[in-house]
C-alpha cells in the first residue's frame, strides 16, 4: 500500500527527478515510522492511517511543484548574470586578440560589419539590462504554499524577463558569429584563428545553457499546470 | 488561517534542535496540545521551501532502522527570521487581545 501511494506521488514529479528521489526516500521513511508508531501495530489498518493522514499525493505533488519551479526560475536568474558574464569576457578576449594580431576588416564588408557590430552591440547591452533586472525580480520573488495568483504573475513576469534577456542574448551571438565569419573567409586557417573560434565556441556554449534552463523552466511549468488541473 | 502560519510554526518546532519531518510533526502536536492537526504532507513542501529560502539547513542521516533520514535545522538566518516572525506574532497577539479584552460582555443590554 505504502509503495503504491509512492508511486503516485514520485510520478507526478518526475519532471524533477533529483527531487522524486529525496521525496520518495523522505516520505517512505515518514510512512514507516507512521506505521511502527501506530498503536494498532503494523498492519495494512496502521498503513492505510499512515497514507490518509499523509494526505492527497497530487496535493501534495502540486506543492512540491511550486517549490521546485520556483528553485528553476531562481538558477535560470543566477544563470542570465553568469551567461552575460562568460559571452561578456569571451566577446571582449577576441576583440583584444584582433587588436594584438592587428586583423582589420576589409573595406567592401565594412558597411556589413558595422550594421551587424550595431545589432550585436545594442542586442547585448538590452541583455545585460533586462538580465540584471530580471535577476533582481527573481531574488526578491517568496514562495507562497501553492500557486495563488500573484505568485502566477510574478512567475510570468519573471519568465518574460528570462526569455527577452535570453533572446537579445542569442541576437547578440548570432551577430558575434557573423562578424566572426566575415573576418575568417579569404585567410588561412591558421593557429591565431583559434582563439576567435574558440570565443564564440564559449559564446555559444553559454547562450546554450541559458535556453536549456529556460526550457527546463517550461517543462516544469507544463507539469506543474498538469498536476493543478488533476 | 494555519496554512498561513506555516512557515512560522515549522520553524519554531525546529527551534530546540534538528529534526526530521516525522519528528517535526510530532513536536507540533506536542507543543501545540493537539490542536494543530494538519495533513502531515504539507509539512515536507514547506521544510523544502523554508530551505530553499536559507532559512533550514538538511542533510541525510541513517535511522536506527537502516532508512535514509533527512535531518533539517535552523540556520542563522532562519533563527533571525524565527525571532521577528514571533515579535511580528506576538504584537498581532497582543493587539487583539487587548481588543477582544474591550469586547462587552454578551447578554448586557446597552
Amino acid at each position: 500500500m505504502i509503495s503504491d501511494y509512492l508511486e503516485s506521488l514520485v510520478g507526478a514529479l518526475t519532471f524533477d527527478r533529483s527531487l522524486s528521489r529525496r521525496v520518495r526516500q523522505e516520505v517512505e521513511d515518514h510512512l514507516r515510522e507512521a506505521v511502527a508508531a501506530d498503536p494498532v501495530g503494523d498492519g495494512i489498518e496502521a498503513e492505510r492511517r499512515a497514507i490518509a493522514n499523509f494526505g492527497d499525493p497530487h496535493v501534495i505533488a502540486g506543492q512540491f511543484a511550486v517549490v521546485s519551479f520556483a528553485q528553476q526560475t531562481r538558477r535560470v536568474g543566477v544563470a542570465i548574470i553568469l551567461v552575460v558574464a562568460g559571452v561578456f569576457i569571451a566577446m571582449k578576449a577576441r576583440v583584444a586578440w584582433y587588436a594584438l594580431m592587428q586583423c582589420a576588416i576589409s573595406q567592401d564588408i565594412r558597411t556589413v560589419s558595422g550594421i551587424v557590430g550595431l545589432i550585436d552591440r545594442y542586442a547585448f547591452w538590452l541583455s545585460v539590462i533586462i538580465g540584471i533586472g530580471g535577476w533582481a525580480y527573481i531574488s526578491g520573488l517568496r514562495v507562497p504554499a501553492a500557486f495563488y495568483t500573484v505568485f502566477r504573475k510574478q512567475l510570468r513576469r519573471s519568465f518574460l524577463l528570462c526569455t527577452t534577456a535570453a533572446g537579445a542574448l542569442v541576437v547578440s551571438v548570432i551577430s558575434d558569429g557573423v562578424l566572426t565569419a566575415l573576418r575568417l573567409p579569404g585567410t588561412e586557417l591558421s593557429a591565431e584563428f583559434l582563439i576567435p573560434i574558440f570565443s564564440m565556441a564559449i559564446e555559444i556554449a553559454c547562450a546554450g545553457v541559458l535556453v536549456f534552463q529556460i526550457r527546463t523552466i517550461m517543462q516544469r511549468a507544463t507539469s506543474a499546470a498538469a498536476l493543478l488541473k488533476t | 488561517m494555519l496554512k498561513g502560519h506555516l512557515d512560522l510554526i515549522v520553524l519554531a518546532a525546529l527551534s530546540a534542535r534538528p529534526a526530521h519531518g516525522y519528528a517535526v510533526i510530532e513536536e507540533i502536536r506536542r507543543k501545540s496540545g493537539q490542536a494543530f492537526d494538519l495533513a502531515e504532507g504539507t509539512i515536507y513542501p514547506a521544510l523544502h521551501r523554508l530551505e530553499q529560502a536559507g532559512l533550514l539547513d538538511s542533510h541525510w542521516v541513517s535511522a536506527p532502522s537502516g532508512r535514509r533520514r533527512r535531518v533539517y535545522a535552523l540556520t542563522r538566518r532562519g533563527e533571525r527570521a524565527l525571532a521577528e516572525r514571533r515579535a511580528v506574532w506576538q504584537q498581532f497577539s497582543d493587539a487583539i487581545g487587548g481588543l477582544l479584552a474591550g469586547t462587552p460582555p454578551s447578554g448586557r443590554s446597552a
